[in-house]
């Protein structure tokens, strides 16, 4: 470990050495701090609000309310936004490479067989065939698909049927290479 | 991107009022003094990452009960994640491990382990205060276990900038201890 005083040196006001003497102490006691995993890079999703049940005479009038207001919604969005909309993502992974390619990885909603939708946008790569990798240790661990990109920004939807917290990040590489050229 | 000069108190307002960007700025300032302390409570990584998570939705949840007259919000936010990790130890006990033992151990007791808690949240939160070069030179300098030529080689650095840029990250982290986390 570093020696603090070959940091602070012989020129330091006694005030200021004991200060920063302090804060050595403080930093060999507090240890490292754990590097954050990619499902935990971004905050979660507001917990939704709490459950509070009508009173028994009430439910069917209340379901029926949300049932008239669920249908008028899902009518005026259908007509609004078409029908192939997608829920906001749960999570988003910025990803950079060499020569100012850039990605960004929305992953959705886990469903209840464990598979993470997602959708990859990527721009500044050369046109091509890429796969997107989950690693473990810096190295290539699940593959969660192939995609071509043309020039300019490509959307593609994948899927990563995997729990997340087992990885520490993503990675695009050629396809059939195992160098990434977006890393995050 | 310029740092977000928005104090801890004012994010918490926000969050109360429902502001997600507010929320995300807190979790960068915090995730990983929680995710560190749940480590160091729960060990197991999965859980000790859950139990990360369900502090930020309880921070969520109960950002309007913050009252700044009370204490400062680190010792706030920093109470709500260790309830938020004991209750999670409820919810979901450890299958693989049975009851404790009734012999002593050479493991910090009650006290201690609060005090280490603490220490580490407090340094960990102030860690995210700094710009990230500096940043960098303190987690090399302190747990790479490399010494200041070693870092200024890896680094491409002069030797002097190292030093000179570590002396001034540690000032920074002084006055951050001493001002709102203190």
């Amino acid at each position: 470990m570093t020696d603090l005083n070959d940091i602070l040196g012989a020129e330091l006001e006694p005030s200021e050495r004991e200060r920063l003497e302090h804060v050595h102490t403080l930093l060999v006691q507090a240890g490292p701090p754990p590097e954050l995993p990619p499902a935990l890079e971004h905050a979660p999703a507001p917990p939704a609000a709490r459950v509070v049940p009508f009173p028994r005479r009430y439910r069917f009038t209340a379901l029926a309310a949300a049932a008239v207001a669920a249908c008028a919604l899902f009518g005026i969005g259908y007509l609004v936004g078409g029908a192939g909309g997608r829920t906001e993502p749960v999570r988003t992974v910025a990803m950079s490479g060499a020569s100012q390619a850039t990605a960004q990885l929305d992953l959705f909603e886990v469903d209840a067989a464990g598979n993470w939708p997602m959708e990859l946008r990527v721009a500044g790569l050369p046109a091509g065939r890429y796969e997107l990798w989950l690693t473990r240790d810096g190295k290539l661990a699940e593959t969660c698909g192939v995609f071509a990109v043309a020039d300019g920004e490509t959307t593609v939807p994948l899927n990563a049927p995997y729990s997340l917290k087992s990885f520490d990040g993503w990675v695009v590489v050629p396809s059939g290479d195992t160098t990434p050229v977006l890393t995050t | 991107m310029a740092p977000d000069s928005r104090t801890d108190v004012e994010l918490l307002r926000l969050i109360a009022e429902g502001d997600r960007p507010a929320f995300e700025e807190l979790y960068r300032r915090y995730a990983r003094s929680v995710l560190g302390m749940a480590l160091r409570r729960i060990g197991d990584r999965g859980r000790a990452e859950d139990a990360a998570q369900d502090t930020f939705a309880s921070v969520w949840r109960s950002a309007s009960r913050y009252d700044p007259s009370r204490g400062r919000p680190a010792s706030w936010l920093y109470a709500v994640a260790r309830n938020a990790i004991v209750d999670g130890l409820r919810r979901r006990p450890d299958p693989t491990v049975a009851d404790p033992p009734d012999i002593a151990t050479g493991d910090p007791g009650p006290a201690d382990a609060a005090e280490t808690d603490w220490v580490s949240w407090r340094v960990h939160r102030a860690l995210e205060t700094l710009p990230g070069n500096e940043r960098s030179l303190v987690e090399l300098a302190y747990w790479s276990g490399m010494s200041q030529s070693e870092i200024a080689e890896y680094l491409g650095l002069p030797l002097g900038t190292v030093k000179t840029r570590t002396r001034a990250a540690l000032g920074r982290l002084a006055n951050e201890l001493e001002g709102e986390l203190g």
